[in-house]
Formats: structure tokens, C-alpha cells, sequence
């Protein structure tokens, strides 16, 4: 089963980049959406995540994760809407509730920002092998091999929790658990015992990992011994640049 | 070489001793088949050999287990790993990393080997335990034979002078778990690494391994060339191992009376004695 973050091996451009570059370039291109004010740089941001996810092939996961987004900000929408009282009334609605203007803008851009902040971090994992993140901030930004392989499971962990926890619900289903319920409260309380399942287990897993690599030598491993060089290029340089003209049209206008 | 005397270990808590006075010597090049019940403490040996026990696992533990001249109690895990690698039971739980080939790198990026030679072992590695096309895939989306594939590539990917390994075709089918046995064999006679390897397919075992060793409840009861060790059939079945079912029908015609040749090990053995018990006919 593969998750919706779950990194797609391909050889794109972007797959290409240096694992610092994308990481960089996501987080330009989250800032640029908060740093503007103007609805259409924000929309453009949009835009331009959907035409980098075309070029690495993944376009279709891209507007799922779009799609996926946009029950949570029709919901923050309505929200927002409601609350803002400055600005000319658009249409004024019974027990003082208005929507005006300025309302309308706020809560749109709030909205499309969290689309188009979301989009690249997502996109960014899609092309990503989960163990480069790790693996480049020791050899490029040189921090301690010890704490990126402590972030480097807690990644590669959320999947495997994932699983297991599904595996427990669907024994408890085979006993009989209904967890299709539609009281979320109730579903809560069905889950909250399987914690202890799952602790257990995810514990074990840990241990069992920490003695495998305590064995392949974890504790000999200096900054210099990893394998994987991630050398910069050209084209690490042009994304660096395209990323940094976003931010600058961003600021700017 | 593998020296064990008197080795006992106790899990802290536990009542029983898990290891009970064990004397065991391996020599260099040996191919060792550790079978008993569950429980018996072969997985604690195996903890004992690489020596987990007893610097992870807490408990009493005396006697002395000599790795290549090593005391395991004062020299770390780390340290034995260099010259033992150990294949365990619990495949996932031993997995550090989300792809196969960073699987087969930890090992090698952390004990230093030097970087013109990792390519040449890792693809080594991976061909020696039939894998080489899975080298970029994602560990999750394996299968558990893959998986313990991988966990063997990547310790022999360290080229230890031993390898031990619980269990290693425990969620295999039947080809695939004999493909595992002949990728150790092949480790064993090309390139002398000493093999010790706990299996309950008992059949592969005899095909495989040169001696046998049997344990019980913490102690090891026998341990001799594997005929020798099927002679004992019966303190066998009373230790709870099962035995190929061609030897048991060799003892049941010898007590018959009618076969007096060595003991059959596979199933060409067995043809070779049924042909010799039917030739009056
Ligand atoms: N971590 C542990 N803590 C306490 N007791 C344990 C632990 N692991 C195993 N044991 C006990 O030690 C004995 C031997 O277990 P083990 O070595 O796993 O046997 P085997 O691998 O032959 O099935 C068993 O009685 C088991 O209950
Ligand atoms: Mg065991």
C-alpha cells in the first residue's frame, strides 16, 4: 500500500536535485506564499508545483493531495469568512453574520497559502528517497550521524506504524470490533486500547533494530564514512536561482 | 574459531537458565546446524556468539564464550561483529534503513571500509543472495523471503570469517529456503566462512551442514557429525526434533531386522537403502 507522501523513484529533474536543494527549494516556495500579500503570486506558486509535479511525473498524486486539501479549506474557509467584520458588506445575513470584502480576501488568501505551502513539501517527499534527507545533512551541513539516524527511523517509522496498527484493527475486526462507526468519539475509544499493542511491539521492533545496528558498527560511524557524496550541479544552482526569483517576485509585490 | 566453556546465561527475572553449562568448540570452516524445540535457547546462543548476551540483555551470566580468541564479555558487540555477523530471527526488526542498498551500506559506511571498495561488495553482496535487481527497491514493499535476502546481503556484504544466522528461511517456501542453504554453502566452501545456522527444516539441515548440534532446555545434549547425531534418533524425538522421515524408516527397518547399512540422510539415500532392502525380493 503505498501512502500519499510515499517517495516515487523516477529521474526527473527534480528527482535528480540535490536532496538540499529540494528541501531548500520547498521551503523558499512555503515562504514565498507568506511573505506576499497578492493572491495571484499565490495562485502562480500553485501553478508552478503543479507544472514541477508534471515534470517529475507525479501530477496525478499532486492534485490528490490538492483534492485532499480542499475539504480542510472549504472548512477554514466558511470559518474565516464569517469572523472578519472590516471592510464594505458584500451581503449581510441574518443574527449580524455579514461577509464583506475584505473578508472575502483574507479568508480566500489564507486558503490558497495553505494550498500552496502544503504542495511543495509534499512534492518534495514524492521525490525524495527518505534516507537522503538524513544522509545529506550529515555529509553537506555536518551534523552528527547519530541524531539524522534518529530522524531517519522516526521517518521510516510512521509507515511501519501504519501497518502494524492496521494489522491490529483488522485482527480486532475479525473479532468482531466494528471500527466503521460513524461516532467519532466512539471509534476513539475503540482505538485507544490498541495503544498498548502497538507500544509493545513498535518497542521491540526499536530494540531489535538498536542490536542490529549497535552490531553493524552504529557506534564506529564518524562523519566521514558515509558512502553517498551528494555533490551539487548545475542544475542544483538553476533550481537555487528559480527558487530564488519566486521569493523575490514574492516580496516585491 | 568459536570456543565456549561452560557457558551459562540466566535473563534477569527469568527462572530458568536459558544457556546451561554449554562446552562447544567450532572450528574454522565448520558448517553447523543448532536444532532443538522452541524454547531450547538457541536464539540466546546466538545472542551469546555475537555478544548481545551479555552486554544488551541483562541476566547472570558466567562461563566464557571465545570468538577468534575474544572474550565476549570483554570485548563489545561491536567489536565480535567485525569477525561474527549475525543473521537473527526478527528480520524486520533488524532492518536500519528504508531501501535495500542503504541496508547493505550501514554496515559497511560505519566499519570504514574504504569507498573503492564498497561498490564492488555491495553488488557482490547482493548477487551472492540472488538479489541484485531489488538494490534500489523499498524494504516495505518486499516480500519476507526478499526480506531475509536483504538481511543476509547485508552481512556478508561485511565479510565476516563467521556467520550466524536463527532461523534464516523461517518465512520461506521451499525453494527459496534451499537457495539459502546453497548460498551458504557456497560462502562455506569458496570463500571458508564458518557457518552456524539454527533451522527447524531438519531435512535441508542434514542435506547442508557438516555437524549437528542439539540443545534442550539450555544444555546441549549432543553435537558430532550429522550421521552420528541421527543415530540418536530417539534421544532426539525425546528432545522434541523432529528427524527426516527417511531415517526414521531406516531405524524402524533396522529394528525389523531387515537393514544393516548407514543411515540415509535425503531422499537419494533413502532410495539407495529401499533398493538394497528389496533386492531379495
Ligand atoms: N528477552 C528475554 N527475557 C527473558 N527470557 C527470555 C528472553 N528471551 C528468551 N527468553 C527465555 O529463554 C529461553 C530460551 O529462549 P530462546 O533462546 O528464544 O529459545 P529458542 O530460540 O530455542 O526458541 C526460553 O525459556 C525463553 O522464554
Ligand atoms: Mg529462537
Amino acid at each position: 500500500m503505498k501512502g500519499i507522501l510515499d517517495y516515487v523513484p523516477g529521474s526527473s529533474f527534480l528527482h535528480r536535485l540535490n536532496p538540499l536543494v529540494k528541501l531548500l527549494l520547498a521551503f523558499v516556495l512555503c515562504a514565498a506564499c507568506f511573505v506576499t500579500g497578492n493572491h495571484f503570486i499565490v495562485l502562480g506558486v500553485i501553478a508552478l508545483n503543479l507544472a514541477l509535479a508534471l515534470s517529475a511525473g507525479i501530477l496525478g498524486r499532486a492534485l490528490r493531495m490538492l483534492r485532499s486539501l480542499l475539504k480542510l479549506s472549504a472548512l477554514l474557509f466558511l470559518v474565516q469568512i464569517f469572523f472578519v467584520r472590516e471592510g464594505a458588506t458584500l451581503l449581510a445575513l441574518p443574527l449580524g453574520i455579514c461577509i464583506t470584502d475584505l473578508g472575502l480576501s483574507f479568508s480566500l488568501l489564507f486558503v490558497l497559502r495553505l494550498l500552496a505551502a502544503a504542495l511543495p513539501l509534499g512534492l518534495m517527499l514524492s521525490v525524495t528517497q527518505t534516507s537522503d534527507i538524513p544522509n545529506v545533512l550529515v555529509r553537506r551541513l555536518g551534523l552528527p550521524y547519530q541524531y539524522a539516524f534518529v530522524l531517519g527511523t522516526a521517518i521510516r517509522f510512521i509507515p511501519l506504524f501504519a501497518q502494524e496498527m492496521a494489522g491490529i484493527m483488522e485482527a480486532q475486526t475479525a473479532r468482531g470490533v466494528e471500527f466503521d462507526t460513524g461516532n467519532f468519539f466512539k471509534k476513539v475509544a475503540l482505538l485507544l486500547p490498541l495503544c498498548a499493542p502497538l507500544l509493545v511491539s513498535s518497542v521491540r521492533r526499536i530494540e531489535g533494530g538498536a542490536i542490529s545496528a549497535e552490531l553493524r558498527g552504529f557506534y564506529l560511524r564518524g562523519r566521514k564514512s558515509g558512502y553517498k557524496d551528494y555533490p551539487f550541479a548545475l542544475r542544483d544552482l538553476c533550481a537555487l536561482l528559480g527558487g530564488a526569483c519566486a521569493l523575490a517576485l514574492a516580496v516585491l509585490f | 574459531m568459536i570456543q565456549l566453556k561452560n557457558l551459562g546465561f540466566r535473563y534477569s527475572g527469568a527462572e530458568r537458565l536459558a544457556l546451561d553449562g554449554i562446552d562447544l568448540t567450532v572450528e574454522d570452516g565448520a558448517f553447523l546446524g543448532l536444532i532443538g524445540s522452541s524454547g531450547a535457547g538457541k536464539s540466546t546462543l546466538c545472542y551469546a556468539l555475537s555478544g548481545i548476551v551479555p552486554h544488551h540483555y541483562r541476566g547472570d551470566f558466567y562461563g566464557e564464550a571465545r570468538i577468534e580468541g575474544m572474550d565476549s564479555a570483554e570485548h563489545r558487540p561491536e567489536e565480535l561483529s567485525r569477525v561474527l555477523g549475525c543473521v537473527f530471527q526478527d528480520i524486520d526488526g533488524q532492518m536500519v534503513a528504508s531501501v535495500v542498498e542503504d541496508e547493505i551500506l550501514f554496515g559497511l559506511e560505519n566499519f570504514g571500509v574504504p569507498r573503492d571498495e564498497i561498490e564492488g561488495r555491495v553488488t557482490q553482496a547482493l548477487a551472492a543472495a540472488g538479489i541484485s535487481e531489488l538494490r534500489g527497491r523499498l524494504i516495505s514493499e518486499l516480500s519476507g523471503g526478499q526480506r531475509q535476502k536483504v538481511a543476509i546481503a547485508a552481512i556478508t556484504a561485511l565479510r565476516p570469517k563467521i556467520i550466524v544466522l536463527d532461523e534464516p528461511t523461517g518465512e520461506l517456501d521451499p525453494r527459496s529456503s534451499r537457495r539459502v542453504f546453497e548460498t551458504l554453502k557456497e560462502l562455506n566452501e569458496k570463500h571458508g566462512v564458518t557457518i552456524i545456522v539454527v533451522e527447524q527444516k531438519i531435512m535441508l539441515l542434514c542435506e547442508f551442514a557438516k555437524r549437528l548440534a542439539v540443545m534442550e532446555e539450555g544444555r546441549l545434549i549432543l553435537e558430532g557429525e550429522v550421521p552420528a547425531v541421527l543415530q540418536s534418533a530417539g534421544r532426539l524425538e525425546a528432545a522434541g526434533v523432529n528427524i527426516p522421515r527417511v531415517t526414521t524408516l531406516a531405524r524402524a527397518l533396522r529394528e525389523e531386522g531387515l537393514y544393516g547399512g548407514k543411515l540415509p540422510l535425503n531422499l537419494d539415500e533413502g532410495e539407495a537403502m529401499m533398493r538394497e532392502v528389496l533386492r531379495p525380493c
